[in-house]
């Protein structure tokens, strides 16, 4: 298989993995561009279950720690965690704007008050800013990581188009959701657990 | 200067609680009606403004009257301040004239020197010279950030700076902003002497409500720590003793605290939160405030408040609010039946609300039983983005690890489940395969399957109750039915409509919140 092959293959595993389970249509948008061929194949090579949603098999999980195990072995593993820990550094600063988001003065955030809204979105901004060099270094060792840029970018765009539910929404590729995949692909990247981590 | 800068607390300081701030008021009143408080003085809340625009100059001129403050406390216990044989400590407390998030943390057990250890080693034991002595170092290093210097008096003055500094902490000036509150002043510190819970086995302390402030019942409610001091009852850390505990230990002391508690409800006219520390056997009360209350024991002891004489009908009527009533028309989790139930698992809040179902830990067997037609609780050690479809079909999760910004508690909010986070190792263990119910307003799993229910102003008879009351003091009067013209909503501007077209009675679907409304806009008093 070629490394092209390879690297798709690897894009489309890796996000089945994240998202535990995803309709084709989904995870076609989310790995970007169309790979409609290489989701047709994982599935008839068994390594995708096919329903209604997709899903890993065994042998998906088998061939994806593979390739992340092969991909892994070709990074500079000090950049990396170089990445991780400036990541870290802005990841509190973003759980806590989207808890304040979520919360006003511990009782569910009614969204009345627009210049409190505001001000928490104009953090976003902040650490969209922060988190994007972050991410290009991490890239510049795992090229597949530039696509967190993409879609951070995207959620972006819609929050400031007045679509909040892109902060932090589940099932869809919202601030949160991608951030949370970010995450662990530097976790892993970085050879590091949930369990040294915080969580 | 309109008032002393420095006020002793014995019982005839006479000045309100925006001079002393409401602990060093409560401390005062509790001196002055002969209950056993140890000995205390209070640097007032003008001192406190004043220092936000000159420490250091503030500080200065005060410190002479902060020493003669001292040397009443020396007096009063015959012990000394920094030395022995017999070595005062003190503890500093915050003290606005309003409680708020923010303030600084009580410090106990300030005045620690090596012969003051030593001395206390020899007057008690070295072991609870050596507690005492660790207690202080590392609060004093949380609470006033930095090691402890040595001189006791340079701990004792970087104590109040500290607590005079904690009136502008952000979270401080959030919460008065919030709530309107006035930002200028600033908090009054209150100093007292120590007693000592955590001195022998027959020492303790703990906290104790004069009626039960989550039923609303009319008994008394509390819970100690033998052998411990103050703040271990209130970090939640310790597995804390129920008050009833008390009454088998040492029947006297309990007999004694239960009549103070009643003593001070009478006299504040209000349901007391009271702190205690038992040092060797004697009671030492050390700060009392109106207690905190659930909606429903807001109205139940409103009530019988009412009944007992200590307030009359208009002032039970404002110690219901509006939002009170409202909450209890909402199905909820009552507390008598909520603390019937076993407690499982303790953990944050996370997501609001109640949900029961069955505890599963893996997100497919979770799927499985939600298709099925199970009610399902997630139970994990801590959640990612590939648990999503787990939580998705489960009504309530727990975890046990993360904080109030973890993943599960973002993801269960933008879901709407309850949800309790950071429940501890091995909670995932024991909640597998067990029916619970997961209380996300509480922080609480409790065994069981726990039906909610909610008030009716038709049903109740607490709020019928306090229907007939209002309808003898409120200027609109409101009934279920009658031949009245008909209030269609019970909101503010509904009411001032009603009441400025000369209507004195109206029929109403929700007759109560409609008068308590009313009530509020006249200002009966």
């Amino acid at each position: 298989m070629s490394r092209a092959a390879q690297m798709s293959e690897l894009a489309v595993l890796q996000a089945v993995r994240l998202k535990g389970r995803v309709s084709r249509d989904d995870l076609a948008a989310t790995v970007g561009e169309n790979r409609f061929d290489v989701i047709d194949r994982l599935v008839g090579s068994g390594l995708l279950l096919d329903g209604p949603t997709l899903r890993l098999s065994p042998a998906g999980r088998g061939r994806l720690d593979g390739l992340l195990a092969d991909e892994r072995s070709h990074l500079d593993a000090a950049a990396v965690l170089a990445a991780y820990d400036e990541f870290h550094s802005v990841n509190a600063e973003f759980k806590a704007l989207v808890t304040d988001w979520q919360l006003k003065d511990g009782q569910p955030n009614t969204h009345a008050d627009i210049g409190y809204d505001a001000a928490v979105l104009a953090r976003l901004d902040d650490v969209h800013r922060r988190v994007t060099p972050t991410i290009a270094v991490a890239a510049a060792q795992l090229p597949r990581l530039n696509r967190y840029s993409v879609k951070l970018q995207t959620a972006l765009d819609n929050i400031h188009a007045g679509e909040t539910m892109w902060l932090a929404r589940p099932l869809i590729d919202s601030y949160h959701t991608v951030w949370f995949e970010l995450h662990e692909e530097l976790i892993l990247a970085a050879g590091r657990t949930r369990e040294t981590d915080d969580a | 200067m309109s008032t002393r800068p420095v006020i002793l607390l014995d019982g005839d300081a006479s000045s309100p609680p925006e001079v002393l701030g409401h602990k060093g008021h409560g401390i005062d009143m509790m001196r002055g009606n002969g209950l056993p408080v140890p000995p205390a003085f209070c640097i007032t809340a003008e001192v406190g403004a004043r220092y936000r625009a000159e420490p250091e100059a503030t500080v200065n001129a005060i410190w002479d009257d902060v020493l003669a403050g001292m040397r009443t406390l020396e007096a009063a216990t015959s012990r000394t301040f920094g030395r022995g044989p017999h070595p005062l400590l003190v503890s500093v407390r915050s003290g606005a004239a309003v409680s708020m998030p923010g303030m600084m943390d009580t410090l106990l057990d300030l005045g620690f020197r090596d012969d003051v250890e030593n001395a206390l080693a020899t007057e008690g034991s070295a072991e609870f010279a050596r507690d005492s002595r660790r207690r202080f170092t590392e609060s004093y290093q949380r609470i006033v950030t930095g090691p402890a210097p040595d001189d006791p008096y340079q701990q004792l003055r970087a104590a109040i700076e500290a607590v005079f500094a904690s009136w502008d902490s952000p979270r401080a000036v959030a919460y008065r902003s919030h709530h309107g509150l006035d930002d200028r002043g600033g908090t009054a510190v209150v100093v007292q002497a120590m007693v000592f819970g955590n001195i022998n086995a027959n020492s303790g302390a703990g906290v104790v409500f004069s009626r039960n402030p989550m039923t609303g019942a009319n008994e008394e409610f509390g819970e100690w720590l033998p052998g411990g001091q103050g703040d271990d009852v209130v970090s939640g850390t310790v597995d804390v003793e129920p008050i009833a505990a008390l009454h088998s230990r040492q029947p006297g002391v309990y007999d004694q605290l239960i009549s103070a508690a009643r003593s001070l409800e009478r006299l504040s006219a209000d349901v007391q939160e009271i702190e205690f520390t038992i040092q060797d056997g004697t009671l030492w009360l050390l700060q009392t405030r109106a207690a905190k209350r659930s909606a429903q024991a807001a109205v139940r002891l409103a009530l019988q408040l009412l009944d007992d004489g200590l307030i009359d009908e208009a002032e039970t009527l404002r110690r219901v609010a509006p939002a009170h009533v409202e909450a209890l028309l909402q199905p909820s989790l009552q507390p008598e039946n909520r603390l019937a139930a076993r407690l499982l698992a303790t953990g944050l809040p996370a997501g609001p609300g109640i949900a029961s179902g069955r505890a599963y830990t893996e997100v497919d067997a979770a799927i499985e039983a939600a298709d099925r037609g199970e009610d399902v609780i997630l139970v994990r050690n801590h959640t990612s983005p590939d648990d999503i479809h787990g939580m998705l079909v489960a009504r309530g999760i727990v975890t046990e690890t993360g904080g109030a910004t973890s993943h599960a508690a973002v993801v269960s909010r933008e879901l709407g489940r309850a949800a309790v986070v950071g429940c501890g190792s091995g909670v995932a263990e024991s909640l597998a395969g067990k029916v619970v119910t997961v209380d996300g307003n509480q922080g609480e799993v409790r065994e069981g399957s726990l039906r909610l229910s909610a008030w009716s102003e038709d049903n109740t008879p607490e709020l019928r109750e306090l229907a007939d009351i209002a309808r003898r003091v409120s200027p609109l009067r409101a009934h279920v039915r009658g031949d009245y013209p008909r209030l269609d909503r019970h909101t503010e501007a509904d009411v001032r409509s009603a009441l400025a077209s000369g209507h004195s009675d109206v029929v109403s679907a929700s007759p109560l919140l409609a008068m308590l409304a009313a009530i509020r806009l006249s200002g009966v008093s």
